[in-house]
């Protein structure tokens, strides 16, 4: 699974993108597992109070884990999940 | 009198004279300010099928009642016209500190009629206003004009400036103030050009009137608080500036690249806001009165592309870069450097040469046209020279300074441009972003995101998140973006405020400035009025609903790669709905009842 890293969560994670083997059946697995390699302030960034915070955006294959179950969101091996802060511009 | 100062500036270019006359306060009350009284005047004084290059038309510089208080990020001015490039009304909007500056002068509006016989520019100080001989500076860059203007006049004049772009009427020429900062679309450099006016300067010293300074005070307090705490408005523009987008656009497969013929950019990555902080940001930077500092003072060392300014946005990082198939931030920086000092809007020179290589790729230019040069898309040279051309009208770059319609007309492929009303869209691919295109399509200055920002509930999730992809309730989503979005510009306000900012915050803000009482229905009625108004001078201007359309490639071409590989515009499924919401009747114009509910009658 390829994971993406954009703007200060970059930062947190120290690194541009990375390739996730362990097994992740849903977001949730992946993230607490993302959350145990990067540390507190990376978990504390992402999911704060065991949910995904407000503040960020993350997408499966470029769809909003909003718009799909969430932290339910079922994964795949050779999927893409890309994280962001909320961020804005025009 | 309280938030407006009362008097607005009447210069006539043709015979010399100035006048000064006191604002209609009830237009005032009705139409905010900024673009809304500017477009009353407009509509009550400009006949819709003038030539917008010819003296019959006017134009209007206009802060609004913020613009010089510290209101959070207040400090914006519009100015308005008829645009050459769309032939629809034009408001286009800018930063920096010149709004302010107009205001502390005294006046809510400068009109400028006629045309003059010979290069002109307009010192204001305060009451002093006179109509200067330009003829020295004419040809000037915009750094050249604003150093030799200031250093003839006053060495903190604010000044507004077109540049060689503007005088020789490409018909996407900015404004350009404080240096960096642009009224950049629909081409209202080129109506300035067209009137001999060279720039405006000017220096303030009055201040701005507020009728409940307490109330005023909280009102502004609570705004800044909100926009503080606000994830987008409180930190994330000031770290990454406003090209951070390019990554999450692309990531969502809604990144229009070469030229519209895909929605997703491998490499976009390099051309992004977290690499220019990383390689070419020297600091961040905001304008008057301002939170959230989006602008990006940058420099590039390399030899190649050397030079200092500001920017760019994502929009014209995007159409320098993936929409021209262009990965080289640096080519890109240079670009945009180039831009501000021609005075160029940024967005249509990138598309417009994004449509120039798709017509090269396909055959449709060739090398005979081009003067031997190679124009395909990639071509980092071909798009650092072919700015430099348009904006002195050399070569090829006398058709490209026409914009991409009439460039791609003239070789017999409109269809190649990738624009709405002949203006070109910005950087979200309509394809992949439902609502986005709706607006686009509706947008009464043509091909614009910020007359309706529904990125920031489409993709962003601000307060409220929408799926990009369905159509449910667009309609309804662009027209309270753009009737909140026309209150907000008429009352010189910057729309990134709304990261944090409710519509109750702008409309206490107002109140208490002014005395007038705006509830929050009454805020966003008057921006529903203004833009009512702007739908009635463009039909009147002979535009009718069969433009408000997207390209064709957007309506039948699905989206090859990336996320949204697929994905059409489903705009024919929206727009009659969207014309239901507005009280149009099926062929898109207000009807009797909408105008008189709105006291457009």
């Amino acid at each position: 699974m390829r994971i993406k890293y954009f703007a200060d969560i970059r930062t947190l994670s120290g690194c541009l993108e990375q390739e996730w083997t362990r097994p992740a059946p849903t977001l949730r697995e992946l993230v607490l597992g993302l959350a145990e390699q990067h540390g507190a302030a990376f978990s504390a960034r992402v999911m704060p109070d065991g949910k995904l915070s407000a503040t960020i955006i993350v997408l499966v294959n470029g769809q909003s884990a909003v718009h799909l179950d969430r932290l339910d969101t079922p994964l795949e091996p050779e999927d893409t999940v890309a994280f962001f802060p909320m961020i804005a511009g025009g | 009198m309280f938030g407006w100062s009362g008097m607005m500036l009447r210069v006539n270019l043709t015979t010399g004279s100035i006048k000064k006359e006191p604002i209609n306060l009830s237009d005032a009350k009705l139409f905010i300010g900024a673009r809304g009284l500017g477009t009353k005047i407009m509509a009550d004084e400009v006949d819709p099928k003038v030539d917008p290059l010819s003296p019959e038309n006017k134009l209007i510089f206009a802060p609004g009642p913020f613009s010089g208080t510290f209101a959070p990020s207040g400090g914006r001015y519009d100015v308005v016209t008829k645009g050459p490039l769309t032939g629809a009304i034009a408001a286009s909007n800018s930063g920096g500190t010149f709004g302010p500056e107009l205001k502390y002068a005294g006046y809510d509006l400068v009109i400028f009629e006629g045309a003059a016989a010979k290069p002109v520019y307009l010192w204001i100080k305060d009451d002093l206003v006179e109509l200067r001989d330009a003829s020295h500076i004419w040809g000037k860059t915009v750094p050249e004009t604003t150093d030799l203007l200031r250093a003839e006049t006053d060495e903190e004049a604010k000044v507004a400036c077109i540049g060689p772009a503007g005088e020789k009427r490409v018909l996407f020429a900015a404004i350009m103030n404080d240096l960096h900062r642009a009224a950049g679309r629909s081409g209202v450099g080129a109506v300035m050009g067209s009137k001999n006016l060279k720039a405006i300067v000017v220096v303030g010293t009055r201040p701005v009137q507020v009728a409940d300074p307490k109330g005023f005070l909280a009102a502004v307090e609570k705004a800044r608080a909100a926009v503080k705490l606000n994830p987008i408005g409180g930190a994330g523009l000031k770290a990454y500036g406003t090209d951070v987008l390019v990554n999450i656009l692309n990531e969502s497969g809604a990144l229009p690249t070469r030229n519209y013929q895909d929605g997703y950019f491998p490499t976009a990555n390099k051309v992004g806001g977290e690499t220019l902080a990383e390689k070419l940001l020297v600091r961040p930077k905001g304008c008057y009165s301002c939170v959230i500092s989006c602008g990006r003072v940058t420099k590039v060392s390399n030899p190649k592309y050397m030079g200092e300014g500001e920017g760019p946005e994502y929009e014209a990082a995007w159409g320098m870069g993936p929409d021209c198939g262009i990965d080289d931030l640096e080519a890109i920086v240079k670009t945009n450097f180039l831009c501000n000092e021609y005075g160029l809007d940024s967005i249509t020179m990138g598309a417009t040469i994004a449509c120039a290589m798709d017509l090269f790729e396909a055959g449709y230019v060739t090398l005979k046209d081009t003067g031997g040069k190679d124009m395909s898309f990639g071509n980092v040279d071909a798009l650092v020279e072919l700015t430099r051309m348009t904006a002195n009208r050399e070569g090829i770059g006398d058709k490209l300074a026409l914009g991409s319609y009439r460039f791609a007309e003239s070789f017999g492929h409109p269809e190649f441009s990738m624009t709405v009303k002949k203006q070109e869209m910005p950087a979200y691919d309509p394809r992949a972003i439902q609502g986005i295109g709706l607006e686009y399509a509706t947008s009464n200055r043509g091909g614009c995101h910020v007359r309706g920002y529904t990125i920031a509930v489409e993709i962003l999730g601000n307060g409220v998140k929408l799926d990009p992809h369905v159509i449910t309730d667009k309609p309804h989503w662009v027209k309270l973006f753009q009737d909140l979005t026309a209150a907000v510009d008429s009352s010189g306000a910057c729309i990134f405020g709304t990261f944090g900012m409710s519509g109750e915050d702008f409309a206490a803000m107002l109140t208490t400035l002014t005395g007038v009482p705006y509830t929050l229905d009454d805020y966003l009625k008057a921006g529903e009025r203004v833009w009512n108004l702007e739908r009635m001078f463009n039909l009147k201007a002979g535009l009718t609903s069969a433009d408000d359309n997207l390209p064709e490639r957007l309506l039948k071409c699905p989206i090859k790669t990336g996320p949204s590989k697929g994905g059409v515009s489903r705009l024919p499924e929206m727009l009659p709905e969207y014309y239901r919401l507005r009280g149009w009747d099926e062929q898109g114009v207000p009807t009797p009842e909408k105008l008189k509910e709105l006291t457009l009658v």
